[in-house]
């Protein structure tokens, strides 16, 4: 682990009661970077955002931002910041005050905390409404309120929480373009949870993928899209065909079955091949399935096939020729295709 | 057909005559000019309202039970309050038990308390009376301020405590500046709620009565069984209409209703 | 949800122990005094109580009563609340608002509107001797009717308040989807709306039951000294016969019998949901 790291978790091991949610979590964060924590709903993203934030006591081990254990700091004394899932607002205050309560709880008053104020609310393009109350804002003007916010305090670390889920497609570029901005204008570190593998890809420097409370994968956009080490991620991020090597065959429910062609040097140890349906050869191979249904996607078209390795999912161009429902086709899934799993889990 | 458009105003006119005729003729019979309480009225006078004023009792008792219904709600909200925030905010072990010893006096007779707490407080403590009927009305009110306060916490977000933490709030000094402005409309109902049923409360204070110190309701029990003319009739429709008045006012302001 | 259990017991303990102090620990020194008598634990005291026939004849029409009313409360609801459901929505909000103003006056007050009612000169008295049915006044005041009238008066809109909210719970089309099967306006009541509103109806019933067998002030005021329910029996055993043990024994006879009731109509309430439920699912 680096020790010049901006922010690190130390073996953080994290517990409702007696319940371990989180053990021994390490992650090293550097100063400026965008880092997404992704996973299913209960993988304990949230519970390592709330840790970092303060608002659930760390069981065992060290958060060191900084150069500061900040541990057993208490949340309000952190300096991070979190904008909520539902932001949050307090909806007997105006938007004004909303982005005025930090700054007035820092003892800042006067000329100087109304320029700080009007330039948080001019930066997220909301001055003219500095005197709605929250609930006469829709909700992309409200989360920009949570923003503004929180950046106001300037934080070290901003922590987002599903910053995007609750916008409509429109509203979700203009958020993850302001999200990138405000990194880049103020170059704070934020990280982000979330359960949408597009929303991560997109935004995120590093994405951080767990499971049960443990770190799955860690890695750019691109290691995770296109090098999953595990079946988990590879399912996570689209890999519809996945399945386990045992003596350098394909595992499925009838067996083994060999491979087309003879695994490559590079992954003599892999432990599963994973196929994205994109990457499956519809129309020649060695396999036969049976076409149980089928979709046009626009500029593609989706099979789903019966087969002697189970189900298969293709997707091939839609200028190809048509296989209707009930007709066998031949298939391969290529080994130099494929991701190779290091983990099959 | 015909059977079905005459059903609602029949049976509507039926109900509320029943529910509401009475309280009328009360009124009415306040306004008589004759030494019994009677209906219809003989004459109209406003001397049975007047003499209401005078009644030394019922002006003792009338300050009493003031006392009783302001001070009781006042301290049932000061209990209530913390009460209802552990239960709805906190993970606490036993929370069942909490709510249900704190809602246990709107279940068990008034009857009942007030001669357990003459019996085992008042006689063997020589404690004052007045502090007695003070604690027994608290108690009394204390479960209509934890339903009605916990009913408005759980409609108030609690992501905002969290927010005005990591904003730099202490975590008491997020409940005075995001919790409570929120559920102040709560807290008033929950204190109108809590200051009718105590103001109405007989019952409870039968037994807690001390020469001088009686409330209003006893009093005009009391009273009734002696002497037969409209005051007591004048002082009803005087009662009726303060707390009308003010639930009304409640309901107009806050929304008293989404409360109760 | 915070998990620092000193701080939730430090906000919750004040009002649990005020509550334990002032309220719990006094009542069941009271409840214990029935059992315990010239030293040892017996029930001595229950046996002498329902021996005499003046006990015996006050416990059963406080049931009665309290049943009467319950029942007679639920038909008139109904009728009540299919009226004020099939209002505009601003009538409906005035009518509701009228069904429970009484709710906010003084029960004394409503109470004794009926002595002016009832009385010897009351109203009823003067209009039936004024079209010649009676030549002297009935005797209606200081009776078991008068007190029925008063206690169903002073519960009847919490009945009603129950059964709008249930009413208005209703799946909008159960009752049209009946009708289109077939079924007259008294099978509609008895297959559809009932079993959808009972819930409701339990929680209405629960209140008014257990307010009529613990009611004060009407049995007081309108039953005077001679038809005594509990709690007017209560009063007496204290203040006339300064018998505590009598009074102990009624107290926990008022609490068991309202406990009972809330346990026995939950019971009624989950168990035809269990039905109903299992039903859906068969």
């Amino acid at each position: 682990m680096s020790k010049t790291s901006y922010l690190t978790l130390d073996k953080m091991t994290l517990a409702y009661g007696d319940a371990v949610a989180v053990p021994e979590l390490e992650l090293a964060v550097e100063k400026g970077e965008l880092i997404a924590l992704l996973g299913p709903s209960g993988c304990g993203k949230t519970t390592t955002m709330r840790a970092i934030a303060g608002l659930l006591p760390v069981k065992s081990g060290r958060v060191v931002l900084d150069g500061v254990d900040i541990t057993r700091v208490a949340a309000n004394k952190r300096a991070v910041g979190l904008m909520f899932q539902s932001y949050a607002l307090f909806p007997h205050l105006t938007v004004y005050e909303n982005v005025a309560f930090g700054l007035r709880l820092k003892g800042m008053r006067g000329s100087e905390l109304d320029a700080k104020v009007r330039a948080g609310l001019t930066s997220v393009g909301l001055a003219q409404f500095a005197d709605r109350k929250p609930a006469e804002l829709s909700g992309g003007q409200q989360q920009r309120v949570a923003l503004a916010r929180s950046m106001v305090m300037e934080p070290k670390v901003l922590l987002l929480d599903e910053p995007l889920s609750n916008l409509d497609a429109r509203l979700r570029l203009d958020m993850r373009t302001e999200l990138q901005r405000v990194q880049k204008d103020t170059g704070v570190t934020m990280i982000f949870v979330t359960h949408d593998q597009a929303e991560a890809l997109s935004l995120a420097d590093r994405i951080v993928v767990m499971k049960s409370g443990r770190i799955e994968q860690i890695g750019t956009p691109e290691d995770i899209y296109n090098r999953p080490v595990s079946a988990f991620v590879a399912d996570f991020v689209g890999f519809e065909n996945i399945f386990p090597l045992e003596a350098g065959k394909l595992k499925t429910s009838a067996g083994l079955v060999p491979l087309s062609q003879p695994l490559s040097d590079q992954t003599p140890s892999a432990a599963g091949l994973a196929w994205r349906p994109r990457m499956v050869t519809l129309g020649s191979g060695p396999f036969r399935g049976t076409v149980r249904g089928t979709s046009f996607a626009g500029h593609t078209r989706e099979y789903l096939l019966d087969s002697v390795l189970g189900e298969i999912k293709a997707e091939v161009d839609a200028s190809e020729p048509v296989h209707a429902i009930g007709t066998e086709v031949a298939f391969d899934l290529e080994a130099d295709r494929a991701a190779p799993l290091s983990r099959f889990n | 057909m015909i059977a079905r458009t005459l059903f609602i105003p029949v049976v509507l006119l039926l109900v509320l005559t029943f529910l509401i005729g009475p309280f009328l003729i009360i009124v009415a019979a306040s306004f008589s000019a004759g030494e019994t309480l009677a209906f219809p009225p003989q004459g109209f006078s406003l001397q049975w309202i007047f003499k209401v004023f005078t009644v030394d009792s019922f002006r003792a008792s009338f300050a009493t039970s003031m006392l009783l219904a302001v001070g009781g709600t006042a301290a049932a909200l000061l209990l209530g309050i913390p009460a209802s925030y552990a239960l709805s905010r906190y993970t606490l072990p036993g929370a069942e038990i909490v709510r249900t010893v704190v809602s246990a006096p709107i279940i068990v007779p008034g009857i009942i308390v007030g001669l357990a707490l003459l019996r085992y407080i008042v006689v063997p403590m020589q404690a004052s009376m007045t502090l007695i009927l003070f604690l027994a009305h608290t108690a009394l009110v204390l479960p209509y301020a934890v339903r009605v306060v916990s009913a408005s916490l759980e409609n108030l977000r609690s992501d905002i405590e969290e927010a005005a933490v990591l904003l730099g709030s202490s975590r008491l000094g997020a409940f005075f500046r995001v919790v409570l402005p929120n559920i102040r409309g709560g807290i008033l109902s929950a204190f109108i709620l809590g200051f009718v049923t105590s103001f109405n409360q007989v019952p409870l204070s039968l037994f807690l009565s001390a020469p001088g110190v009686r409330t209003l309701p006893v009093d005009m029990m009391a009273y009734m069984e002696i002497v037969f003319d409209p005051s007591v009739a004048a002082l009803s429709s005087l009662l009726a209409f303060l707390s009308i008045g003010i639930v009304f006012a409640a309901e107009r302001f806050l929304g008293f209703s989404r409360y109760v | 949800m915070f998990q620092n259990r000193a701080e939730a017991f430090a906000l919750a303990l004040p009002a649990a122990l005020f509550v334990t102090l002032v309220f719990l620990v006094p009542v069941v020194a009271l409840l214990s005094e029935g059992f315990h008598l010239n030293g040892s634990w017996t029930i001595s005291a229950y046996v002498d109580f329902f021996s005499s026939s003046l006990n015996q004849a006050v416990f059963w029409r406080t049931l009665k009563l309290g049943a009467i009313v319950t029942v007679v409360s639920a038909v008139i609801g109904y009728a009540a609340a299919f009226a004020i459901v099939g209002l505009s929505p601003t009538a409906k909000g005035r009518v509701t608002g009228l069904v429970m103003m009484p709710l906010m006056i003084s029960p004394v007050a409503r109470t004794y509107a009926w002595i002016v009612i009832l009385g010897r000169t009351g109203i009823v008295n003067e209009a039936l001797h004024a079209i010649g049915l009676t030549d002297a006044p009935l005797r209606i005041l200081f009776s078991e009717t008068a007190i029925f009238i008063g206690l169903l008066q002073l519960f009847l809109p919490l009945m009603i308040i129950s059964l709008i909210s249930a009413l208005e719970n209703m799946p909008r089309d159960a009752v049209p989807a009946a009708r289109v099967l077939g079924a007259n306006w008294f099978q509609v009541f008895w297959k559809v709306i009932l079993p959808l509103t009972r819930e409701g109806l339990v929680v209405g019933g629960t209140l008014v039951f257990t307010g009529s067998l613990t009611a004060y002030i009407t049995p007081a005021i309108l039953g005077g000294s001679k038809v005594l329910m509990l709690e007017t029996l209560m009063y007496q055993q204290v203040s006339v016969s300064n018998n505590f043990v009598a009074a102990s024994v009624i107290a926990c006879i008022l609490i068991v019998m309202s406990f009972a009731a809330n346990i026995l109509l939950k019971r009624v309430a989950t168990a035809r949901n269990k039905i109903r439920r299992e039903g859906a699912a068969a």
